[in-house]
């Protein structure tokens, strides 16, 4: 009996125990991750650890771009109990079109969306506001928001990002790869009141990388308030400035007006012209500051010196199938130097005549020409030069004075460079840092010889001395060479020029020591003489470079005088074939022509008493820095012999500062 | 109702002798006419209990050494499973509320981070160029020369100005 019952109760346990055995069986093995999930579920919390995107400074440190943590809301429509009322509340709150608020939600609904947004990047009164509700279907989730705390400024070097905060123009979309950050996430372990206990990460956040530009904000500023200041007064429609270390082709400055703000997105369907950024990504032909890269070609590959003798045919050049006219009247022959004085187009065309086509087009290619600079901008121009092969009969006197051939702002500050820097092309660049990596800077190539590129630095002197057609860039303080460029708009519909002007001015100061250029470019331009670029830009860039020269603590080279108006009176032939003939004579130096503004009221300045220019005609060298030693003038020689011509000429009233150039020849 | 009060009272000694000559239980025509509704006596309500003085001052307790130590025993027993206990259960506890510790420190150093960007936005907006330089014109303040600019100690980026 005792056996019997003892046996059942080992069954009994037997099979309780194999019960208990099969359900951890089952809880533990078969059915393991699904309770683990559900454990989790209630356990654990994921938490999105913030990758911010990447900063944007300028090269002084100052945030040009950051991205701060915000956040939005959503909603599961299909869990949402009265989708009217939540349509009005959250459209009261989230100060929305109700109505609108109401369709959207309900078209979700109807489609049968578990998911939608009913706004994002709110404030945080809003959120606050939200969060009292305490309403269980509003969810709210942390995003990053992008800020550009400086408003307009840079706008176009910056760019702007779209809502996923991907780059969509400028450095933002250059270098978004760079910027973007990858968000983490991390498992929370929480208590029944939703506490932390402990967190495993699940993935690790990669914050974006932080850039340094080279832009200093401060010359940024001062270029788009004066760029923009020149584009309302002169009635232009587009302008734009670039402003260059020539030595590593660090971009210290780039305006492009019209400015916009990159905080505020574009409306649908609104014009986005103002997007584009003119100094990169809009060609135009330069006119006559393309004649630099004409005569600097004319020294390198011909005889050509400043002082070579260069018939200008009395302001009239035919060609086949057009005539050539210098806007100012006729030039006789005038030494090369004038040429780019009085930026002369024939002048240039006669040296271009010389260069050659072929030695032309390789110097095109030589100054960075018909190709992208390479700079860290999207939707950067290559400009355009047109192969070889493909040029017409005129198409060489067409380039010798900057036309048919387009180009960017910033190709021509790299041409300038070229210039300031002792003949190396550099390549322009925006980054300064990526992260704490300083960016490698580029390798320069050599274009033209140095003493090449010192005679072109001396010759773009005469640009903005008295005579010169770019007067008006002159600085107190400091010497500084130029060219002008007033080139009509063609008007490819007519198939003609017209009477608008890109008015631009190409700048390098201080010219003994060059520590800047700056390359200044209004388009669109009217008014004839009042809208060539000796007239709309130079002014501008005297601004810009001499805030940067002051902003950089750059000695000043010459003492700190008002630029002199006293000119040298008109006078002279027409044709002087033999350039000693002429040597001295102040009338050539006067007479006003080119596509520019050459000082056309050049004779009328009244001769004021004091000082006079010596005369150094005839006189050596050493002779010659004796007497300018002993009289504490400033003199700069040019070649070698005796004295042939010199600028200022002999007589002409000598004012604090002036400093006279002096052409020797054997 | 009888109550446990009223059923301990009844053995202490009446104050009021004429009260006391009275037999437990005898009720008088006026309290019966005080009150009518009150309920009839319990069972045994007339047995009377006397508080009996036992003076055991003299007894003592017998000495039992082996008592004495298996408590001192257990005792000990008891601390040393206490200590083993707390022991191998407080790095748990110590763990669990360290965690709740770092989590929110982890919650609040990401509430000071984004705070903190949040005020270097606001420093970058107020330190524009253009609001500085609208600021300038407001104040009159113009731009000094660089004549007017004297370095003190231009010693490498610690550059020290100020204007004449």
């Amino acid at each position: 009996m005792v056996e019997r019952r003892l046996t059942w109760l080992a069954a009994i346990v037997l099979l309780w125990g194999a019960a208990i055995f099969q359900k951890i069986v089952s809880l533990q093995v078969v059915r393991h991750q699904e309770y683990l999930n559900l454990a989790r579920a209630r356990q654990e919390m994921v938490i999105e650890i913030p990758a911010p995107r990447g900063t944007v400074f300028d090269r002084w440190g100052q945030p040009l771009a950051m991205s701060v943590q915000t956040e939005s809301v959503y909603i599961n429509p299909l869990k949402v109990p009265d989708l009217g009322v939540a349509a009005e509340l959250l459209g009261l709150v989230l100060h929305m079109d109700r109505p609108s608020l109401y369709d959207k939600m309900q078209q979700a609904y109807d489609a049968g969306r578990g998911f939608f947004w009913v706004k994002r990047k709110i404030t945080g009164e809003e959120a606050e506001s939200l969060r009292t509700l305490r309403l269980e279907w509003i969810k709210i989730q942390s995003e990053s928001q992008r800020h550009y705390p400086k408003g307009t400024l840079a706008a176009h070097v910056l760019g702007a990002v779209n809502f996923e905060e991907r780059g969509t123009a400028g450095i933002e979309k250059a270098l978004d790869s760079d910027l973007r950050g990858q968000p983490g996430r991390e498992r929370v372990l929480t208590d029944v009141k939703r506490r932390g206990i402990d967190s495993r990460l699940s993935v690790e956040a990669k914050a974006g990388t932080s850039i340094t530009l080279t832009i200093d904000e401060r010359l940024q500023f001062v270029a788009e308030r004066e760029i923009a200041a020149a584009v309302a007064a002169h009635h232009a429609i587009t302008g734009s400035v670039v402003m260059m270390n020539p030595y590593n082709g660090e971009v210290l400055a780039m305006a492009s007006y019209p400015a916009y703000d990159p905080n505020i997105s574009p409306e649908p369907g609104e014009n986005l012209a103002k997007y584009q950024n003119h100094a990169v990504s809009v060609p135009f032909e330069p006119g006559s500051v393309y004649k630099v890269i004409t005569l600097s070609a004319a020294l390198e590959t011909t005889s050509l010196r400043p002082e070579s003798p260069i018939n200008c045919h009395g302001g009239v050049l035919k060609l086949p199938g057009r005539t050539i006219h210098d806007s100012h009247g006729g030039l006789g022959v005038i030494p090369m130097a004038i040429v780019l004085a009085k930026s002369s187009n024939i002048g240039a065309i006669m040296v271009g005549m010389r260069v050659g086509e072929e030695n032309m087009y390789q110097y095109m290619l030589k100054f960075g020409f018909g190709r992208r600079t390479g700079i860290e901008l999207p939707a950067e121009s290559a400009g355009k030069v047109y192969k070889l092969s493909r040029w017409g009969k005129t198409s060489l006197a067409s380039v010798s004075m900057g036309q048919e051939v387009s180009v960017t702002t910033l190709q021509l500050a790299q041409a300038a460079a070229v210039v300031a820097n002792g003949g190396m092309l550099v390549r322009p660049r925006l980054v300064l840092k990526r992260g704490n990596q300083a960016a490698p800077e580029p390798q320069p190539v050599r274009v033209i010889k140095p003493e090449t590129a010192i005679t072109m630095r001396q010759m773009m002197e005469g640009v903005v001395l008295p005579g010169g057609s770019g007067t008006r860039a002159r600085l107190a303080g400091y010497t500084v060479g130029g060219k002008t460029g007033s080139a009509q708009i063609y008007d490819f519909a007519a198939r003609h020029y017209t009477h608008s002007y890109n008015g631009s001015f190409m700048g390098i100061a201080p010219l003994t020591n060059p520590q800047i250029v700056v390359v200044v470019t209004l388009n669109g331009t009217h008014g004839g003489e009042a809208g060539f670029g000796g007239v709309v830009a130079a002014p501008v860039f005297r601004v810009v470079a001499g805030e940067a020269l002051r902003v950089l603590d750059v000695p000043k080279d010459v003492p700190e005088t008002e630029p002199t108006k006293t000119l040298v009176t008109k006078a002279g032939p027409d044709d002087v074939s033999d350039p000693d003939s002429r040597l001295g004579q102040p009338d050539i130096l006067a007479e006003g022509d080119g596509d520019d503004d050459a000082a056309p009221a050049a004779a009328e300045a009244a001769v004021p008493a004091g000082p006079r220019v010596p005369d150094f005609q005839g006189k050596t060298m050493r002779a010659v820095l004796a007497e300018a030693a002993s009289k504490g003038l400033t003199v700069l020689p040019d070649g070698s012999g005796v004295a042939r011509v010199q600028f200022p000429a002999p007589g002409s009233p000598l004012h604090e500062g002036d400093r006279i150039r002096v052409q020797f020849k054997r | 109702m009888a109550t446990l009060p009223t059923f301990f009272r009844r053995t202490e000694a009446p104050a009021n002798p004429v009260m006391a000559a009275r037999p437990v239980g005898a009720r008088t025509e006026r309290d019966t006419e005080r009150d009518p509704h009150m309920l009839r006596a319990l069972p045994n309500d007339d047995i009377l209990f006397y508080c009996k003085k036992i003076d055991n001052s003299r007894l003592v307790r017998e000495a039992d050494p082996q008592g004495r130590g298996a408590c001192w025993s257990a005792i000990a027993g008891a601390c040393v499973l206490l200590v083993l206990l707390t022991s191998a259960f407080f790095p748990t506890v110590a763990t669990t509320l360290a965690g709740y510790k770092l989590e929110a420190l982890r919650t609040e150093e990401r509430q000071l981070l984004a705070e903190r960007r949040n005020l270097e936005l606001q420093e970058a907006e107020l330190l524009s160029p253009a609001r500085l330089d609208r600021l300038a014109k407001d104040n009159n303040l113009v731009t000094p020369s660089s004549r007017q600019v004297v370095h003190l100690d231009a010693k490498g980026d610690a550059t020290v100005a100020m204007v004449k």
